[in-house]
């Protein structure tokens, strides 16, 4: 029986991860069909930007990335992508029994590990695009020589770096806020309060009462919002990978099959932080095991991103002259409905 | 910098360059910022990436011919330096223009100012990050190349000009007037709201206000020109000096901000004022011929001409020798005397608006690169506005 049940649990886990993967396809093409319509362009077909994009990258001719440690800077891409489906599985029925796992304290840890990442790619990867180009720039008529030249990864690697000390503060609140509603660490505890039908089974156990819809629990998801689009590094908090000086900032030297990854990590990242918030927020966990739950699921996990992508549209990039402001106001924010929902 | 600048004693941590292949650039350029963490501190742009060498292939040809090179020295201000060409000789052999053909021209030159300075406008917003602004600034640019295209027969070089007038296919006739006034009319409803919007969005003008401070004696010093210079209070604008602009009623837009949303802002509403020159013109056009053929070439001195592009003065210069060839034709852009003010106003900026402090300018490289020459030994620098000046002093292919 046991056996049985640790099967089930594989193989929901191994739905959950194919879920995250085929949703992570679909979502930026969604996202860039809604800006497009914004810019009254037609946009990508559904899929480019997505799966095949990812297909094209993955067959492209393998370029080395250069970087200083070459191995560690190829291989960690790859488990961003793994630290990102894990961050998912946690939040799935299975994991609920596995102590300490699926709780506040999992999930907080895997994202601030993802942000880490982003840091830690960035310091050793060396772009061609800002190698010295000392002669040149002699010949060229250039006055001003011997600095030492920051290389655009490394400077992007900087400012994740703040954006992982200040600016991901919010989410992390914000993250807080149905476990203060709770008064619990544990997923399985959130859930319950909101949506004590899921315990007693039937196919399509709904939501009573849904944080999203108090008033912490609002303000919360605004915040939730906010710190999603920081830490995806989406417009107008894109400063690790603004077009206009860093260009694609830490990921800039990934190329053919790494950038499939990195492509991955993105989109698969975006899901993910969806998925989390339809289940703690909303009450509705993702559980293969019961179909209609999980096609309310995953229909639920989109209104995020085509909010993300209206943000994106009408926003410029904002410098740390605006995001350490942004980032103190919504930590304010947060830290206002936490108190409210410990209080109510 | 340049040497004259008062240098500060400021550590500077690191170098971050910046291109000559970037996609902030749109031309091949190089900028290095000099930043602590993320502040410039100091900035060098570095051009000279694509000299193509213009004076050297007009040395040496008819006069009549010139003006099929000068054209192509900017794709964006084509009939800035086509006008430009044509009032040197005009000026030098005093040929006389018919009133149409000088109206036809003025309202190809403004025409062209819109659709530059829309493009300034969805560049800096594109370098802001704001791509929807960026994209609808560039949708309503195409109504305007189109008004181009309808009066020379091409968008981009619509070659308006000719020695004595303008080309006998951009007579402005009835039905076409008409248009153009009907198109102005839409476009410019449109453009009022656009620019309101850009005007209200505050994280937009959270990126612009206050960034990239230009004084307005420092814009003087650095010989900043145009809407740059204009932008920080410099009440000059060549259409002032300019006896084809005399008859027209229009204000000249001076403001005092001096930062990069008053660089931005000032060519906005300088497409206003264009679009009330046009309108006047087209009101006002004059009967009679567009060109006057009763000249031929023939020797004359060396003599210049000014005009106010869309990026602020232009000069071209040249003589013609006893065949009616040119002599040491010189142009000077207006990017290579602005682009030096906007390297001295990004300083003290965070480096990524420091990027959009360099685009303020409107700089447009490809025109406005020259030889310079570098003595090692001596130290000293010679910046040369033509390839002829090179190779007289240094020898051929040397």
């Amino acid at each position: 029986m046991d056996l049985l049940a640790g099967v089930i649990s594989v193989v929901v886990c191994l739905i959950g991860a194919g879920l995250a993967i085929a949703m992570g396809a679909v979502i930026p093409g969604i996202e860039r069909k809604v800006q497009a319509r914004i810019q009254q362009r037609i946009g990508p077909p559904i899929l480019t930007p997505g799966f095949w994009s990812w297909l094209k990258f993955a067959y492209k001719w393998p370029i080395k990335p250069w970087a200083t440690i070459p191995r560690f800077y190829e291989s960690i891409i790859a488990l961003g992508v793994v630290i990102v489906i894990f961050a998912l599985l946690i939040t799935l029925p299975p994991f609920w029994g596995v102590l300490g796992v699926a709780s506040i304290l999992g999930i907080a840890g895997l994202l601030k590990l993802e942000e880490l990442i982003y840091v830690l790619a960035g310091s050793v990867s060396q772009s061609l695009l800002s190698v010295p180009f000392l002669r040149h720039d002699l010949a060229k008529g250039g006055t001003k020589l011997g600095f030492r030249r920051e290389y655009f990864e490394q400077q992007a690697a900087f400012r994740a770096l703040k954006m992982a000390a200040i600016c991901s503060i919010p989410l992390y609140i914000a993250l807080a806020v149905p476990f203060a509603v709770a008064k619990s660490p544990f997923i399985a505890d959130v859930i319950s309060i909101q949506n004590p039908a899921f315990f007693l089974g039937g196919i399509l156990p709904l939501p009573s009462k849904p944080i999203f819809l108090t008033v912490p629990g609002f303000i919360a998801t605004i915040v939730y919002f906010a710190g999603y689009v920081m830490l995806l590094n989406e417009k107008p908090f894109n400063i690790v990978k603004p077009k206009v000086d860093l260009i694609e900032g830490v990921f800039l030297e990934y190329a053919a099959k790494y950038r499939t990854y990195m492509y991955m990590l993105i989109h698969i990242f975006t899901f993910v932080l969806s998925s989390i918030f339809v289940t703690l927020f909303l009450g509705i966990p993702l559980d293969p095991t019961k179909p209609a739950l999980l096609a309310l699921h995953l229909a639920l996990t989109l209104p995020l991103p085509v909010l993300k992508a209206v943000l994106a549209a009408f926003s410029p990039v904002l410098t740390f002259r605006q995001l350490y402001p942004a980032s103190m106001g919504f930590t304010a924010l947060a830290a206002f409905s936490l108190v409210l929902a410990l209080i109510l | 910098m340049t040497e004259e600048q008062p240098r500060e004693s400021v550590i500077v941590e690191k170098e971050l360059p910046l291109g000559p292949v970037h996609p902030a650039l749109l031309e091949p350029f190089r900028v290095r910022f000099f930043v602590n963490d993320e502040i410039v501190e100091d900035c060098e742009v570095i051009l000279s990436m694509p000299h193509r060498g213009i004076e050297r292939i007009l040395e040496g040809l008819p006069v009549e011919r010139a003006l099929l090179i000068t054209e192509r020295v900017c794709g964006i201000c084509s009939n800035s330096h086509a006008w430009n060409s044509v009032r040197v000789i005009e000026k030098g052999l005093n040929i006389e223009v018919p009133p149409r053909a000088l109206f036809i021209r003025v309202i190809a030159q403004e025409l062209q100012r819109i659709a530059s300075h829309l493009i300034f406008i969805g560049h800096a917003m594109e370098v802001v990050g704001h791509e929807t602004f960026a994209m609808r600034a560039f949708l309503l640019r195409e109504e305007y190349m189109d008004m181009l295209y309808f009066i020379g027969g091409n968008r981009v070089h619509p070659a308006v000009p000719v020695i004595g007038g303008v080309r006998p296919r951009c007579e402005i006739s009835d039905s076409l007037k008409r248009v153009i006034l009907e198109t102005l009319e839409r476009s410019e409803r449109k453009l009022r709201n656009y620019v309101g919007r850009v005007v209200a969005d505050p994280l937009v003008m959270g990126r612009l206000t206050g960034v990239g401070y230009l004084s307005k004696e420092d814009a003087i010093r650095l010989h900043a020109v145009g809407p740059t210079a204009r932008a920080s209070g410099v009440e000059w604008d060549w259409r002032m000096e300019m006896f084809e602009y005399k008859p027209f009623t229009y204000d000249y837009v001076i403001l005092y901000e001096g930062d990069n949303k008053a660089r931005v802002i000032a060519r906005a509403l300088e497409i206003f004022e264009c679009i009330k020159i046009v309108r006047q013109a087209l009101k006002d056009l004059p009967e009679g011929p567009v060109v006057n053929r009763d000249w031929s070439p023939q020797r004359m001195k060396f003599t210049d001409s000014y005009n106010e592009a869309p990026r602020g003065e232009l000069y071209h210069s040249y003589s013609l020798d006893d065949y009616g060839k040119l002599r040491h034709y010189k142009i000077r852009t207006p990017t290579i005397t602005s682009i030096h003010s906007v390297e001295f106003a990004a300083k003290g900026d965070h480096v990524t608006d420091a990027v959009v402090t360099i685009a303020s300018c409107d700089p447009c490289l490809a025109c406005c690169n020259r030889v310079e020459i570098i003595d090692e030994k001596s130290g000293r620098r010679r910046q040369f506005t033509s390839m002829i000046e090179v190779i007289k002093k240094y020898g051929w292919r040397r």
